[in-house]
């Protein structure tokens, strides 16, 4: 058999060295190769990690047994040999950036999974890496100033069963440099800047056709033939504006090929982000770090407005955010605790909650009896009552659940004038700081409807008693409530928040977060701090009391809820539809969008979906649904490679709660996601 | 004549008063704090009436309240049995005695079975408890020789009875109502509702006194003729914080009926989150799309609300007109869309759902000029009449309505709905379980027979048949209430169907039991007391743990004078039977605590509960008998 020359470049010895050649015969196999390449070379070191790239056919020789004649290599082959793992810049759901070593010869799917593994992420199958948002060239000074957190001195090997060692993984506690990459991943990130929110909300917003052209000429592969958006109507721009998800599918990599078959390179940025809206069996125990991230990730739909919420619900976001910050900067230590201990903990707690009777020990029984009590001057004003005109002052006692008034102190032992229950009413600040003035309005509940009084007191310190006191009492609560002293402070908190001294805004310490930061650019331009204030204490005043935990799982709770959620847009065209519209693809369905007025026009269910094809050649999607119902339509701005491995990914994704077992179907997943590469 | 029934009243009030101070001269001296309290609670019971003033009482509501005093009287004698055995229990206090506790209660319930009839002395009735525990714990003064010093012992006692007493003046702080419930035939029941009870536990108890087929939509609600309101309430609501709502002269009613739309959507899930698709679709779902529509939607990390959206008239602020906007609903409110502004940004906030409940309006064209008479209210639950602060809205057609009104319930309540149905499910189930054995069984009159014998001896309407229950409200504390079972555990063909379920049926359901109990005769006695004597719950207030609706769990000869009105004094069993409207003569126990009273039917008690009551001279010259002839006397004078 003929012998002939193939030229091997080492990646090892620079872009600049020439390539090394070696003789070999068309049934030398590929191990074969790789053995005389590594001779040849002199180089002394591990090369195991090593493999063969081909860069014309852009594809991996992964099979050592295999013959050049059966991969089809000629001596015009251009082959690299190169490590199959690389650093690669990964961009987290909290905004911040890890260096890890990924793999670059796998699938996607299997990139991720061992990304995940390392970061201590459970159910990988959910996330996904796609290609960021592109930046102008300017900022490009002032990314390489952002902190990278490295993660590639962590030997992957010693990355297989997590198991705990100081509360977290064991190959995070090697050092306090890995130890601080663990507590950066497993709790929330502060507030950001408002500033920052307005700057990366204003690229997403402008989608300038400039824009996304840069995006194209950056992703080079050849099968992603992208459309530009220069075909559309400006009523599709219009409607990209308000939905920038819109955009993201173009840049989902396409999970059952391999990074460098997709143009990444070394050292490149890519973002590692939830990709299914299906978050199976979350368990806050061994997911520190899957929901911490996966908040951060909600945090930021809310804040860049990728997911619209009304203003009620955004002062909820806004104040669990705000509880959030509070609890995760006062109290790391509650993370990095052993989870042995917090067995214990909760162990003895049980038991001491058993022994207690429901809570109703002599000692809890004695307080009760004799409840805490506030007395003080203050005015009242009634604005229906004719009678009163003004503010007028009594003298003001608080027990339990109920305001009681008199004519002085010294009458207080007799009969009130007055006693107001406020369990079930309504409490509401009426402030100005700058005006010295504080009120509280109370609507209380009466059979003949609502009693709107106003209780005016002297200071701020005066203010935030009586106004914990009321929040308590309308809830059911007492004085006695451990929460009182908390709530107290939380209403100071904010009231420093309404100050309209300058210097304080500007000096955001620990407790003085700017509200700002709190909601989306669209909220911050509507209200002014001191109006923002009063709204996002209302909210925060009803989560107050939830653990940290507690407060993420609130938080994500409240963004499931949200009736666009989970739902991630692709422009496409239906068959016989002379119009762009737009396919929401959810975890339980897809929804036929008008691009016009926005409206849902049509929602088909996955369970009743009989199969769904995919013509590659003409790129479209055919579905078939339960009483013949059939759609076809062709992507506009993604590739239908995408729309498939989202549905097939929801549909494997619900296959997971029927299955008891822990174990990944990567096969499954292979096959209802691969499409023509798993045949 | 109503003069007679007070002094009655008062008289027994004294009488309790006397038992416990008798109890308390023979244990402790704390005692007498208990039996002030206690008086405390009864007074307050009447003094809260305000929801009927005890004068309006119509008699047959009269013997259910009786019913419900004996009852609260009998638990609290047993109670504080319960604590002098842990009394006793403390002094002992020694570890390799496990047996005590089930040798003592066996002397418990026979104790109480005779201290609720009517004819024996009270004080005497705890002659033989008393005597008991010097017998059957080996003597106390052993124990007291190995225990350290009789100084701990006693400060023991002291902090046990500080305790006590605090516990007591607890109690005396739970609130409690007698409400009227308006039955679907117009008729209606009185029971005394305590503020711990829930309306699943009012329900049990009706389902009880009614032996109506129990199904999921049995609901109460609240009626207000004012307003022309109707809301169902919610299965795990408190029923005294509504009712507490209800201003002194209030027409407000509570009703007992079906109420199809309470549970519709977890039936019918696609006609609420599908709602937009064609009826034809609609109606050929298939079971199993059903099932996954429940569990996407509410067996999720959050519930999801039915995406409501579509034009409903509004009535505006004490103006007739009614404007059309158009509305959505989000789990976090209803919102409009203000006029020419988009549908996704710029909702404002109607309302929220924290501080209101949504009722059905009822004749609002009339009333209102409304469009239709398809409307809803939103109110906060403390206003009772026309006011500005109400919401009144109006839909086109009913369809709609029921959509607005469970979507926003399922807005509200979240989760806890879901909960509720699937509760009421397995008590349906159980029950249907439960006739299907009696109707082949309907021929065995024997369990039945004795009560009614038990009935007509003693003459005592309602009281007679508690002792038996009791242990079923002990059982109840238990911490987790018996697991409602599928119908195939509980349908194995059994032999002989006089004792309705064998023994092995009841280790099957009550996997804790068995360990504890083993299911011989003897079980039946025991039963009461373990749970008491191991578990500090039962130092809570007297009769009912929450998971028990406290009222004198249904005996069945009372509720039949209520439905019946048939004269009092010695009715022919038979008749009574006849005479109720219940479909099958029901020699099972009450559905809601099938497993546990089971056991209790299959006991010999009966005989023991009859035995004292025949030894009794009717007519003889103690209270009991005495208020029983009043009553009598009442009756024929009407």
């Amino acid at each position: 058999m003929a012998v002939w020359d193939l030229s091997v470049t080492l990646e090892d010895l620079g872009a600049e060295a020439p390539p090394i050649t070696v003789s070999v015969t068309s049934d030398l196999h590929i191990g074969g190769v790789i053995l005389k390449l590594v001779e040849k070379s002199q180089v002394r070191r591990d090369w195991s990690d090593h493999a063969l790239w081909w860069e014309q056919k852009q594809q991996w020789l992964l099979r050592p047994s295999w013959t050049l004649e059966k991969c089809g290599i000629h001596a015009d082959a251009r082959l690299i040999f190169m490590p199959q793992h690389k650093a690669l810049k990964l961009g987290l759901p909290n905004g911040l950036t890890i260096r890890v070593r990924a793999c670059f010869s796998g699938s996607v799917f299997r990139t991720v999974l061992g990304i995940c593994k390392m970061l201590n992420i459970r159910r990988p199958e959910e996330l996904s890496l796609l290609r960021p948002v592109e930046e102008k060239k300017k900022k490009k000074d002032k990314d390489l100033s952002e902190e990278v957190y490295d993660l590639t001195d962590v030997p992957l090997t010693s990355v297989s069963r997590p198991c705990l060692y100081n509360g977290m993984p064991a190959h995070f506690a090697d050092s306090p440099k890995t130890e601080k990459v663990y507590k950066m991943l497993s709790v929330p990130q502060p507030a950001p800047a408002p500033e920052a929110i307005a700057k990366l909300y204003r690229p997403a917003s402008i989608v300038d056709k400039a824009h996304i052209h840069s995006r194209c000429t950056h992703t080079h592969t050849h099968t992603h033939t992208i459309s530009t958006f220069t075909s559309l109507c400006s009523c599709l721009l219009s409607f990209l504006l308000t939905h920038i998800t819109l955009a993201t599918p173009l840049r989902w990599l396409d999970s059952s090929r391999s990074l460098m078959q997709q143009g990444v390179q070394e050292n490149d940025r890519l973002w590692l982000r939830f990709k299914y809206y299906c978050f199976h069996d979350m368990e806050p125990k061994y997911d520190a770090v899957r929901l911490t991230q996966l908040y951060e990730q909600a945090r930021w739909a809310i804040l860049l407005e990728d997911i619209d919420c009304t203003e009620e619900e955004m002062m909820l976001f806004g104040g669990l955010q705000y509880h959030i910050n509070k609890l995760s900067l006062s109290e790391p230590q509650a993370m990095t605790s052993t989870p042995a201990m917090d067995d214990l903990d909760s162990a003895l707690q049980c038991l001491e909650v058993k022994l207690d009777v429901g809570g109703s020990s002599p000692q809890d029984l004695l307080d009760n009896l004799t409840a805490p009590e506030l007395n003080d001057y203050l005015k009242i004003f009634r604005p229906k009552r004719l009678t009163l005109k003004g503010y007028k002052q009594y003298w003001f006692k608080f027990k339990d659940d109920s305001i009681s008034y008199y004519k002085s102190k010294e009458e207080s032992l007799g009969e009130p004038i007055q006693q107001i229950n406020l369990k079930g009413c309504e409490v509401a600040p009426d402030v100005n700081v700058a005006g010295q003035k504080f009120c509280i309005r109370l609507l209380i509940p009466a059979p003949e409807g609502m009693n709107e009084v106003y209780l005016r007191c002297e200071n701020e310190e005066q203010y935030s008693r009586w106004m914990a006191a009321c929040r308590l009492a309308s809830k059911g609560k007492s004085l006695a409530d451990t929460s009182f002293q908390s709530e107290i402070q939380s209403i100071r908190s904010f009231l420093a928040m309404q100050q309209t001294n300058p210097s304080t805004n500007s000096s955001q310490t620990d407790d003085n977060i700017n509200t700002h930061s709190l909601v989306s650019p669209r909220y911050s331009k509507k209200y002014k701090t001191k109006q923002l204030a009063p709204k996002i204490l209302d909210a925060y005043q009803n989560v107050a009391q939830l653990s940290l935990t507690d407060a993420l799982l609130r938080f994500l709770q409240i963004w499931q809820a949200l009736p666009d959620f989970g739902l991630s847009f692709v422009v496409v065209r239906f068959k016989g539809s002379r119009k762009d519209e737009v396919l929401g693809i959810a975890p339980n369905r897809l929804i036929r969008i008008d691009l016009g007025v926005g409206d849902v026009v049509k929602t088909w269910r996955y369970n009743n979906m009989r199969q769904w094809n995919v013509n590659w050649d003409i790129r479209q999607v055919a579905i078939e649904f339960d009483g013949n119902v059939n759609i076809a339509f062709c992507c506009v701005t993604a590739d239908c490679k995408i729309v498939h491995e989202f549905i097939g990914g929801y549909i494997f994704m619900s296959t997971r709660s029927r299955e008891q077992s822990d174990t990944l179907n990567e096969e499954l997943f292979h096959k209802l996601t691969g499409g023509h590469e798993a045949l | 004549m109503m003069d007679d029934i007070d002094a009655m009243f008062s008289n027994l009030l004294g009488e309790m008063d006397l038992l416990t101070q008798s109890l308390g001269v023979e244990t402790l001296p704390p005692e007498s704090s208990s039996s002030t309290s206690k008086e405390v609670n009864f007074t307050m019971g009447f003094a809260d009436m305000n929801v009927e003033s005890l004068n309006e009482l119509e008699e047959n509501d009269f013997d259910a309240l009786m019913a419900d005093l004996m009852a609260d009287l009998s638990a609290t004698e047993n109670k504080l049995v319960a604590e002098l055995e842990e009394q006793k229990d403390a002094k002992v206090a020694n570890p390799d005695l496990p047996a005590p506790p089930r040798e003592l209660s066996s002397y418990v319930v026979p104790s109480l079975s005779t201290t609720t009839s009517p004819d024996t002395g009270l004080n005497t009735t705890y002659t033989p408890l008393a005597d008991s525990h010097i017998p059957s714990f080996s003597p106390p003064q052993p124990p007291q020789h190995e225990k350290p010093s009789m100084e701990d012992v006693e400060a023991q006692i002291k902090s046990d009875k500080i305790k006590l007493a605090l516990e007591k003046l607890k109690e005396a702080k739970v609130k409690k109502l007698v409400v009227k419930v308006v039955m679907n035939d117009g008729s209606s029941k009185t029971l005394m509702v305590d503020e711990r009870q829930t309306v699943r536990d009012v329900l049990d108890n009706l389902f009880e006194k009614t032996h109506c087929d129990c199904n999921v939509d049995w609901s109460l609600s609240e009626t207000n003729p004012e307003l022309q309101l109707e809301r169902g309430f919610e299965d795990h609501e408190n029923l005294v914080d509504p009712l507490s709502a209800w201003t002194r002269d209030s027409e407000n009613k509570v009703l007992f009926q079906e109420r199809t739309e309470k549970y519709e959507v977890f039936k019918n899930p696609q006609n609420f989150y599908l709602w937009k698709k064609d009826k034809k679709t609609l109606k050929d779902m298939k079971d199993r799309d059903k099932e996954l529509l429940v569990e996407e939607n509410f067996c999720g990390p959050s519930i999801i609300v039915p995406d409501l959206e579509g034009v409903l008239y509004l009535r505006e602020d004490n103006k007739k007109s009614w404007k059309p906007r158009l509305f959505l609903l989000r789990a976090s409110g209803i919102y409009y869309v203000p006029k020419g502004k988009s549908k996704t940004r710029d909702l404002v906030c109607f309302v929220q759902f924290d501080n209101v409940n949504v009722y059905y309006g009822k004749e609002y064209k009339n009333k209102y000029k409304a469009p239709t008479d398809f409307c809803f209210v939103l109110k906060h639950p403390q206003i009772q009449k026309e006011s500005q602060y109400i919401k009144y809205l109006c839909c086109d057609d009913s369809w709609m309505m029921t959509l607005w009104v469970t979507g926003i319930r399922i807005a509200k309540y979240g989760k806890s709905l879901y909960e509720n149905y699937k509760t009421s499910m397995a008590k349906a189930q159980l029950t249907s379980a439960w006739n299907n054995r009696s109707t082949t069984t309907t021929s065995t009159p024997s369990t039945s027979s004795t009560i009614t014998n038990a009935k007509a001896s003693g003459k005592a309407n309602g009281y007679a048949p508690q002792p038996p229950e009791e242990p079923v409200a002990n059982i109840g504390i238990e911490p987790p209430p018996p697991p409602p079972l599928p119908p195939a555990q509980i349908l194995p063909p059994h032999p002989t169907v006089k004792r309705s379920p064998s023994p092995n049926a009841t280790t099957k359901k009550l996997p804790s039991l068995p360990t504890k109990y083993p299911p011989s005769q003897a079980t039946i006695f025991n039963l009461p007391a373990p749970p008491l004597s191991q578990d500090d719950i039962s130092f809570l207030p007297p009769p009912p743990d929450s998971d028990f609706p406290l009222p004198p769990p249904p005996p069945d000869p009372a509720f039949c004078p209520v439905t019946n009105r048939v004269p009092k004094p010695a009715p022919p069993p038979r008749q009574l039977y006849m005479g109720a409207d219940v479909p099958a003569p029901p020699p099972p126990p009450p559905p809601s605590f099938t497993p546990t009273s089971s056991v209790i039917k299959t006991a010999p008690l009966p005989p023991k509960r009859t035995t004292p009551m025949q030894a009794a001279p009717p007519g003889g010259g103690d209270f009991m008998s005495e208020l029983a002839r009043a009553m009598a006397k009442k009756r024929a004078n009407q």
